[in-house]
């Protein structure tokens, strides 16, 4: 079983409770099913036969889960109780028992049909997400016209990552490799991202695939960055809510040094810098997979706010900005909007 | 108790709670109900190692309101059935087993902090809060509670009341018990009652202390309200290394027999300093006993204080001088000792046989326990420190350890040989004139030795829950008292 890769982690993590106040579904919930110990427990139960797939109310568990990694990153030892919880959605699809709603949203993520508009060995990668939010896409737009690049936009669905998530392993390879080779194919040689979760498929998980891409990939902070890109007017005071992927799962500091960059005052938001403000974004589909719980994740990050109505929000993601703005009517900018503003 | 499934008296229950909190609010399923199975009783654990279950709720429900607590206890009285309040599932005691299945009342839902009253410096909360989500909160205006225990990241503040909790700042801070103003309760029979607003009172006896530490046992704590602390100007630790762990005592005696102010100090015996702190701080203590302490407030204050607190760590008792970094590792890793991989995990068998002396008694208590489990079971280890320190005496925090190639096969023969360690242990620490706990409360591990300890005082306890609780379903079964 894939859950079998991560025998440390299940068999650490079923007794120990030190992360359960950054538990996020448990937290709002209030749930002892959704945190990390239960998860660990119950699938050391698939061993001993007190716990099965044919469970419907455990499956559903498994993919309430969020994603965050909050849990890995506070950990002494990072034991990656994520990463348990991934393989174990990976078990689940080969065991035939998915949920339904986990199926019509592998089908719809498994359809990809990649295009590219522009000239050049320098792209940028607008995902599905980014690309619904024009705020965003404009101020992208923007800056790489300030970097004096025009880079070829990569368009048209799944990278693999919503089908890793999902559980799908042979299916998000399969995208992998073909998004892999749609590169090639351009000639890119430089793939600029502003999607957290793009680049984490692109710098973690294709390399677990043994997929070889043929350009190097940089979050968008990183290429303005090196780009020196020249931001004429401080961002002021914000509240930058730290990215799931960029800071639990090992992904690059560089919204943080962008931030300084920026002139930017960062304000500590909520209590604490320790809990997870990103509303799923992990779990990279999670609005279309537990809309409710969304909801309430994104009413508790508001119920933190200093000042609702007038705080600014940065967020690294088109999703987090997206849900946030929905259900806790924050306002909230994703980072690229805020360097645009900048500039 | 156990009630089928698919009786009309399930599904009366069932709706009756839906009505209260909602349906998605009232737990039925198989994974919500083993979420509530195991709390960090080894026992439990062992059997779940091993693969047999253990006893579920029939019904997990998420109260939002002191209100519905109270209609729920309506509910549990009419029907008869137990409740057993469940905060983070952490204890280690078994205080929070459904053991006659039943209502188990998972307080989580109930995590506001009502106020924080800077003035007179004191926090209102519900009592499901996190105790980390607190103490954040309380951080966030500029004050601390000061209860900062191992646990602190998964007990509710509801847990720490149920059993008497105690953090790392005792020594300055006091327990829970210590810190408390004053309580919200819904009895056994669904009253919502409040104890008076002010802890030091001759307006008769004091509820507030009598719901401490009643581990669920005598009504669901609802609100608390604690005091709470600007933060400090300044927090120093210091370390010494003495020759032996009786070396180190003294010097740690002298210190609070000196009446300065420690807000923490801690003691670990030869071999616990060797095994564990060893590896939690990454260096080489493989020679006596390590012993930190620490001071805070203002600045001038505390440089004093450390100052006379050196001369008598120094001068009569010769310790060894780690410097303030020797004490700083301390502080910065209090908690990596609870995490897995410095923890003990299973198959090991192992426990915690917390007790507390005065000091004219605890070095006693320790000898004859480590003698205990030294010679009666040979296969064991036996580590031991003295984590919270009063002008009076401190806590022995004993513990024994099984490699898990020593634990029998069997869960019952694992079971009994687990048990016999604590008969031994803890009846040879109360002959010494120990009291078997201080901080990780009774439940269901200790209600054995609740009689030998009360002795001809039992019965009242036993009259006041009657009286409470006429029909025996507050978490029954706990602290000695009478099952369902």
């Amino acid at each position: 079983m894939h859950i079998d890769k991560f025998e440390e982690a299940m068999m650490n993590c079923r007794f120990c409770f030190m992360c359960r106040h950054l538990s996020t579904i448990g937290q709002v919930r209030g749930t002892e099913v959704d945190t990390p110990r239960i998860r660990a427990a119950m699938l050391y139960g698939l061993r001993t036969g007190t716990n099965s797939f044919d469970d419907s109310d455990f499956v559903e568990a498994l993919y309430r889960q969020e994603l965050s990694a909050c849990c890995v990153h506070h950990c002494v030892n990072h034991y990656d109780e994520n990463g348990l919880a991934l393989a174990a959605r990976a078990d689940v699809v080969e065991a035939g028992k998915a949920p339904e709603k986990v199926q019509k949203l592998a089908k719809k993520y498994g359809k990809s049909a990649f295009t590219a508009k522009g000239k050049g060995d320098l792209a940028y990668f607008l995902d599905a997400t980014t690309a619904a939010d024009k705020d965003v896409v404009a101020s992208v737009k923007r800056l790489f016209a300030a970097a004096k690049a025009t880079p070829v936009i990569i368009e048209g669905g799944s990278i693999g990552k919503a089908l890793k998530v999902l559980g799908y392993l042979p299916e998000a390879k399969a995208a992998a490799e073909a998004f892999a080779a749609f590169l090639a194919e351009k000639g890119v040689k430089t793939l600029v991202v502003s999607n957290p979760a793009a680049f984490d498929a692109l710098t973690r998980d294709y390399p677990a695939f043994g997929v070889k891409l043929p350009c190097k990939v940089l979050c968008l902070s990183s290429y303005l960055l090196q780009a020196k890109v020249a931001f004429k007017k401080p961002a002021g005071e914000v509240y930058y809510l730290a990215d799931d992927f960029m800071r639990n799962y090992d992904g690059c500091e560089c919204p943080e040094k962008l931030l300084k960059a920026l002139k930017a005052t960062n304000l500590p938001f909520g209590t604490n810098d320790e809990e997870s403000y990103c509303c799923g974004e992990g779990a990279v589909v999670f609005d279309e997979l537990n809309p409710a719980l969304v909801k309430e994740l994104a009413a508790y990050v508001a119920e933190r706010a200093d000042h609702p109505k007038t705080d600014r929000i940065v967020v690294l993601s088109a999703y987090t900005k997206k849900v946030l703005k929905k259900y806790g009517k924050l306002d909230v900018v994703t980072m690229d909007e805020l360097a645009a503003a900048c500039l | 108790m156990k009630i089928k499934e698919d009786s009309y008296m399930y599904e009366m229950i069932r709706t009756e709670l839906t009505d209260v909190v909602g349906n998605e609010n009232v737990d039925t399923k198989f994974a919500d109900k083993f979420g509530h199975s195991i709390d960090y009783y080894w026992i439990p654990e062992m059997w779940h190692d091993r693969g047999r279950p253990c006893p579920k709720p029939d019904f997990v429900v998420h109260p939002k309101t002191t209100a519905e607590v109270a209609r729920i206890m309506k509910i549990a009285n009419q029907y008869k059935i137990p409740v057993v309040p469940w905060g983070g599932g952490s204890g280690s005691q078994g205080g929070a087993l459904p053991i006659y299945n039943g209502i188990v009342l998972d307080m989580k839902r109930m995590n506001r902090i009502v106020k924080i009253d800077k003035q007179a410096l004191t926090v209102t909360a519900q009592t499901g809060i996190i105790t980390k989500h607190l103490e954040w909160g309380c951080n966030k205006a500029g004050l601390s509670t000061m209860h900062l225990p191992a646990s602190i990241a998964c007990s509710t503040i509801g847990g720490f009341l149920a059993h008497r909790g105690t953090g790392v700042l005792s020594t300055k801070y006091g327990k829970i018990e210590d810190m408390v103003m004053s309580l919200e309760v819904v009895t056994p029979t669904g009253e919502i009652i409040r104890t008076l607003p002010v802890p030091r009172h001759a307006s008769g006896p004091d509820l507030t202390m009598l719901f401490l530490g009643s581990e669920g046992t005598l009504g669901v704590i609802t609100e608390v309200t604690l005091k709470v602390h600007p933060q400090p100007e300044s927090r120093q630790f210091r370390a010494y290394i003495f020759k032996d762990f009786h070396t180190a005592m003294q010097a740690g005696q002298t210190l609070m027999r000196s009446r300065l102010q420690p807000c923490a100090m801690r003691l670990y015996d030869e071999t616990e300093t060797k095994t564990h702190v060893s590896k939690v701080f990454g260096i080489d203590l493989d020679k006596g006993a390590y012993l930190v302490f620490g001071f805070d407030g203002r600045k001038d204050i505390v440089d004093l204080q450390m100052k006379h607190a050196r001369e008598i760590m120094e001068g009569e008792f010769k310790g060894k001088d780690l410097g303030s970094k020797g004490g700083e590792w301390w502080w910065e890793n209090k908690y990596k000792f609870f995490y897995p991989g410095y923890m003990f995990h299973v198959p090991q068998a192992f426990g915690t046989l917390d007790t507390v002396a005065d000091f004219s008694h605890i070095e006693n208590v320790y000898w004859a326990m480590k003698k205990v489990v030294n010679t009666e079971f040979p296969d064991a280890r036996f580590i031991g420190h003295f984590s919270h320190w009063y002008d009076w005496g401190c806590m022995l925090y004993a513990r024994f350890i099984f490699p898990g190639d020593k634990v029998p096969p069997n869960a019952e023969e694992a079971a009994a040989l687990y048990n016999a360690v604590w008969d031994k242990a803890i009846r040879a620490a109360i002959r010494e004139g120990g009291v078997i706990n201080e901080h990780h409360g009774v439940g269901l591990k200790l209600g054995r030795y609740m009689k030998d300890l009360y002795g001809k005082a039992m019965p009242v306890l036993e009259g006041i829950k009657q009286k409470l609780d006429p029909n025996g379903i507050m978490n029954p079964g706990k602290m000695g008292l009478a099952g369902c």
